[in-house]
């Protein structure tokens, strides 16, 4: 397989951001981000978690973001999906300025446009696999679609696992859950968090596979985050993170090329680490 | 380790914070019991030490009856007391000449206190106990002087004119001293008489209970008893010294305190048994939390004991802190109840004691509680094994309930068993079997509680299952997940809930007896009764006047010394004996005779009440004999009868009555009034009204208004009590919020995702809100479920004493029902603002 497309520029990320969120020629863009700048504490103490970074994120599109450890990719997907405040720049989903929203509004927002998958930790354990599924309907209180909801159960393979509860399924099985309650309402985009972080190779497959197959299929858009790059290699698309920072982009990724692009930013990481590593210096004098 | 363990306790402080507060208020109340004690046996220590300043006493010689309140003995002579006083080393004899009277306030009542006692006493002018604060000592019939606090609560001012009602007469007086006897008198109206009126009223016969003797400069106390001794060595009287009498005096008082101590106690014991389980499930939550700290110190070096010892050095200071808090709560409570005394004119003397004794009890109560408390977490603790410390997720598996199903419900059949046999057989050991099967039951339940939580929860969850989705199968789902920690929540709530069910069952079967017992043998039209339980005589008379009365009843009694068939009459038992007109029976009480006949009467025999007659084992036609100062009869008993319409024992003609007490001894209880033929009742009403007006404390009452004073009496010991288990139940409330808000921290990740999944705030505190109420009624149901079946008993065990008629207040109990949903409710305030502000983030960042 050969990269089609691999640019990593450190140097200038305005540009780079830029050429990273023209649309790759699946659909239009569901949600984006303009300058987007988190920062935790402040003064002395202060990290900046995103440092100014520019995202579209396309319809029907399978997207993961990728970066070392402390890169911002966990934080570039919670200010998208409005679980954090943001410090500076634009939030828009599927149309929606989620910068702008108060509480109830984001409420709102995550029960009717918006489905996550976190790492672990996914199922209410006192509900049932099938109630877990429809618990985002029942919270807004809409119908359950009962044939999409067959089609999700059969498609991740739960039919006959429907009546258990978390703690007598596998670790696959949560997760598998966890995914039909994402498309279950139907959401214009689904947030995965290290989806196969607690998961086995052969878990992890399917699910990943599952994922890919809903966005094929179905037309959903999914945004995943993993440090994975066997993972990533189900994604349309991969963006890369460091220091807060978009450092580069590939699409239809394969393992090799994925890692060849982790290996570079290994060595850029370190690079920026002993930059940061002046900069707090310079910040102390 | 104690480091660990003081870390553990600031890094969660707010965890603890509701167990310090529970053992704060069980505490408060311990402490508070002991300071109130002390401050009472300090004021009537007081009382004592300012009102019998004799140096020494002289009184009867022969003990008739001994009681818990002191002593019975033969009156003297007061002619004695200048015989006395010539002794050489005697300055001053004074007898002591006291009685009841009643003293018309400025607002023209009656001056009467809460409990405290109201009598008129004779003052010598000589008498060195009291001073003259202001105006001049009382010397003729119409003139009285006040005691200081008296005089305050009466309104009254020296000058001013009043009324008292003295020897069944109204007199007018003038007031025209104020005088001090040194301490607070705790509420009790004391008037001064001069001698000659006293001795006239209060000891026409020149027979006294005592002389106080005082001794001229230079003579000891007992060198005093020893110059008297030769004097009275021939009748039938003794010296003894003064600080013998003012010790016997107090002893008799904390004799009296002590019992108001333990009943007090009592409670403050179920507050802090609550609050126990408030500390056990605190500590059990953070046990569960932290189960990979403790694993980490295991995996470290540490020793299972180790582990136990930490948790329970946080046990001691949670319980050391909180019963701190407890006693100067206890001294707060004090000050208040101080100032509710003073409200109702009750001064209370000094400052609020607080003995070293009640700071250690309070300390070691509260610390003992809490560490037995948080003894099985600390043991659950104990035992985790290393290598959980390794593992991702902690499992905490649930022991299976079935130990605790199988020894609850066998607890809770022998509690049953227990009822039953009470039931059944009521006269051999009823109130034995129902005090077991109480316990047994309440036991057996706290038991059994995790186990039928699930189910019953089930049930009462199915209303909000249907109304609120999907909030109620949420909040469900959390309340039996974790079915022994609602249990134990709910168990707080539960043994409140059951004692107020029960003291409401009883109440209600209480009044519902008295109106049946008033109905039953009430056939007189009206009765004029006092409200310092006696009757003047001089009423009596005007009321005979009357000419719409057509007869009247005097209902009297006395203490008389009883001794049955073959008894010696040392081993006499002092009893109430009531006098009524042989013709009164049919006439105006109707009661029912199980064998002999109440015509016997008549003829100076006895009736005896069955219960007495069953315990003494007597029966109709056995010789007992009654004495008291007047002389003795020994008559035999001509009926057993089973009344509750009068309470004493023994029930003889007055003409008998009169040949046994002194009626200087005897108490007109009540007058039973019919109308004349002719009359109207309203006429005869207004006559009677009229006639009692004067004498201030007389009511004059139909059988519907006695039954509902009888009533009223009991729904005034019922607020009593409703006071004091209220706090168990306050106790009960901190322990739901406390189990809410830590099991919101525990869930903090579930709230995340769910409101990452779109779950509203609002939404969320329903969740929270819903759990609460469910804890709550699950507890109230269950124990309101308990309390009645222990209360449905009483009345088939304590038929005897007057309760006959069981009652279940179902309005009262659904309203405890509707309580408990808003006690839910407000507990759910705190934790569900608590669970709503969560950041969604922090629930769901797994890093």
């Amino acid at each position: 397989m050969t990269t089609q497309s691999t640019a990593l520029l450190a140097g200038d990320t305005q540009t780079d951001g830029r050429s990273a969120s023209e649309p790759a020629g699946r659909g239009s863009v569901i949600a984006s981000a303009r300058g987007l700048v988190k920062t935790y504490g402040s003064g002395d103490t202060a990290v900046q978690a995103l440092a100014g970074i520019d995202v579209d994120f396309v319809r029907g599109e399978l997207t993961a973001i990728m970066g070392p450890s402390g890169s911002g990719k966990s934080t570039l997907m919670h200010c998208m999906a409005g679980l954090d405040t943001v410090t500076a720049g634009t939030v828009v989903i599927d149309g929606e300025d989620v910068g702008r929203m108060n509480q109830r509004q984001l409420t709102r927002l995550r029960r009717t446009r918006l489905g996550f998958i976190f790492q672990a930790f996914n199922l209410v354990p006192t509900l049932t696999a099938a109630e877990n599924i429809t618990l985002p309907l029942d919270i807004a209180r809409r119908p359950v679609d009962r044939t999409h909801f067959d089609a999700i159960v059969a498609a991740v393979g739960l039919a006959k696992r429907l009546h258990h509860r978390p703690n007598e399924l596998s670790g696959g099985q949560q997760q598998r859950v966890a995914c039909a309650r994402a498309l279950v309402a139907k959401p214009a985009v689904i947030f995965a968090d290290e989806p196969t972080g607690n998961l086995d190779s052969k878990s992890s497959a399917e699910l990943l596979g599952f994922l890919r197959r809903s966005v094929d299929d179905l037309g959903q858009t999914v945004v995943m985050v993993t440090h994975d790059p066997r993972a990533a290699t189900y994604a349309h698309r991969v963006l890369f993170l460091a220091d807060g920072l978009l450092v580069g982009e590939l699409t239809n990724p394969t393992q090799a090329s994925v890692l060849e692009v982790l290996g570079s930013l290994g060595a850029n990481d370190l690079a920026a680490d002993d930059e940061s590593g002046v900069a707090a210096t310079s910040v102390g004098h | 380790m104690g480091r660990v363990a003081l870390r553990g306790i600031r890094a969660h402080l707010v965890r603890f914070i509701l167990s310090v507060l529970a053992v704060t208020l069980g505490v408060a109340f311990v402490a508070g019991t002991f300071s109130l004690r002390t401050m009472m046996s300090s004021t009537f220590s007081g009382i004592v030490d300012s009102s019998m300043t004799g140096d020494a006493y002289v009184r009867g010689s022969e003990l008739s009856a001994a009681s818990d309140v002191g002593d019975t003995r033969n009156l003297i002579p007061a002619s004695l007391a200048p015989t006395l006083a010539d002794i050489d080393g005697v300055d001053l004899a004074l007898p002591e000449i006291s009685g009841a009277i009643v003293l018309v306030g400025s607002d023209g009542t009656a001056v009467t206190s809460t409990q405290a006692p109201s009598f008129g006493t004779a003052l010598d002018p000589d008498d060195p106990s009291v001073t003259v604060v202001a105006g001049r000592l009382p010397r003729s019939a119409d003139e009285i002087a006040l005691e200081s606090e008296t005089l305050a609560s009466s309104g009254l001012a020296v000058g001013d004119l009043t009324q008292v009602v003295l020897g069944g007469e109204v007199r007018d007086v003038t007031v025209v001293a104020d005088v001090s006897m040194g301490a607070p008198m705790a509420g009790a109206t004391i008037v001064f008489l001069d001698v000659p009126t006293a001795t006239a009223v209060f000891a026409a016969d020149g027979q006294v209970p005592m002389i106080s003797v005082y001794a001229a400069p230079g003579v000891s106390e007992t060198s005093l008893v020893d110059r008297l001794a030769p004097v009275l060595s021939a009748g039938s009287a003794e010296a003894v010294s003064g600080d013998y009498m003012r010790d016997q005096a107090r002893t008799d008082i904390e004799s009296m305190l002590g019992f108001v101590q333990t009943f007090m106690l009592v409670f403050a014991g179920i507050s802090l048994f609550v609050g126990a389980f408030i500390i056990s499930n605190t500590f059990s939550m953070s046990v569960r939390q932290r189960m990979r700290e403790f694993a980490l110190l295991r995996a470290v070096g540490a020793s299972p004991s180790q582990v136990f010892a930490s948790i329970l050095i946080q046990a001691a200071v949670v319980g050391l802190l909180g019963s701190a808090l407890g006693i100067a709560a206890g001294l707060g409570l004090v000050s208040l109840l101080r100032i509710a005394f003073e409200q109702m004119g009750m001064d209370l003397s000094g400052s609020i004691p607080l003995s070293a004794g009640t700071v250690v009890i309070s300390l070691v109560i509260g610390t003992v509680v809490s560490i037995v408390a948080a003894a099985l977490p600390a043991r659950r603790a104990a035992l985790t094994a290393p290598v959980e410390a390794m593992r991702d997720d902690v499992a905490t598996t649930d022991k299976s309930l079935r130990v605790r199903a199988i020894a609850g419900t066998v607890i809770v059949a022998a509690g049953a068993a227990a009822l039953l046999a009470a039931l059944v057989r009521p006269e051999t050991d009823g109130a034995t079997m129902l005090g077991l099967g109480a316990g047994g039951l309440v036991v057996g339940v706290l038991v059994l509680a995790p186990v039928i939580a699930r189910h019953t929860l089930g049930v009462l969850a199915a209303v909000f299952v249907a109304a609120v989705r999907p909030l109620g199968r949420l909040a469900r789902g959390n309340v039996i997940r974790n079915p022994r920690r609602t249990a134990n929540t709910a168990g707080a709530l539960m043994i409140g809930m059951a004692l107020v069910g029960a003291a409401s069952v009883l109440a209600a079967s209480a009044t519902a007896s008295t109106r049946a017992i008033v109905e039953d043998g009430w056939i007189s039209d009206f009765s004029v009764q006092s409200a310092t339980q006696a009757v003047p005589s001089g009423a009596v008379a005007d009321v005979r006047g009357l000419a719409t009365v057509g007869s009247v009843d005097e209902a009297s009694y006395g203490s008389a010394h009883v001794s049955g068939p073959g008894e010696a009459t040392t081993a006499a038992e002092s009893m109430i004996v009531v006098s009524l007109p042989p013709e009164a029976f049919g006439r105006t009480v109707d009661i029912d005779v199980t064998d002999g006949s109440l015509a016997t009467l008549a003829d100076g025999e006895l009736a005896v009440q069955k219960a007495t007659a069953e315990d003494l084992g007597w029966q109709v036609g056995d010789q007992v004999t009654l004495a008291a100062e007047a002389g003795s009869v020994t008559a035999p008993v001509g009926a057993i009868i089973d009344t509750q319409m009068i309470s004493a024992p023994i029930i003889v003609s007055d003409a008998l009555l009169a040949q046994v007490i002194r009626p200087a001894d005897t108490t007109v209880e009540m007058l039973l009034v019919t109308a004349a033929p002719g009359a109207g009742l309203g006429a005869l009403r207004a006559d009677l009204v009229e006639v009692a007006a004067p004498y201030v404390v007389l009511s004059v009452l139909d059988a519907e208004d006695f039954a509902a004073e009888l009533a009223n009496q009991v729904n005034q010991i019922l607020v009593i009590l409703y006071a004091l288990l209220g706090l168990s139940i306050v106790i009960a409330i901190l322990g739901i919020v406390n189990t809410l808000a830590l099991s919101v921290i525990e869930r903090t990740r579930e709230i995340g995702l769910m409101r990452a999944v779109g779950l509203g705030r609002l939404q969320l505190a329903g969740i929270v809100t819903i759990e609460s109420v469910l804890t709550a009624v699950f507890g109230t149901v269950v124990g309101v479920v308990v309390g009645v079946s222990v209360a449905a008993v009483m009345p088939t065990v304590f038929a005897d004493s007057g309760l006959t008629t069981l009652v279940i207040p179902w309005a009262q109990l659904t309203a405890m029902l509707a309580l408990a949903a808003v006690v839910g409710v407000l507990a759910a305030l705190w934790p569900a603002l608590r669970a709503a502000r969560l950041p969604v983030l922090d629930a769901v960042a797994s890093d």
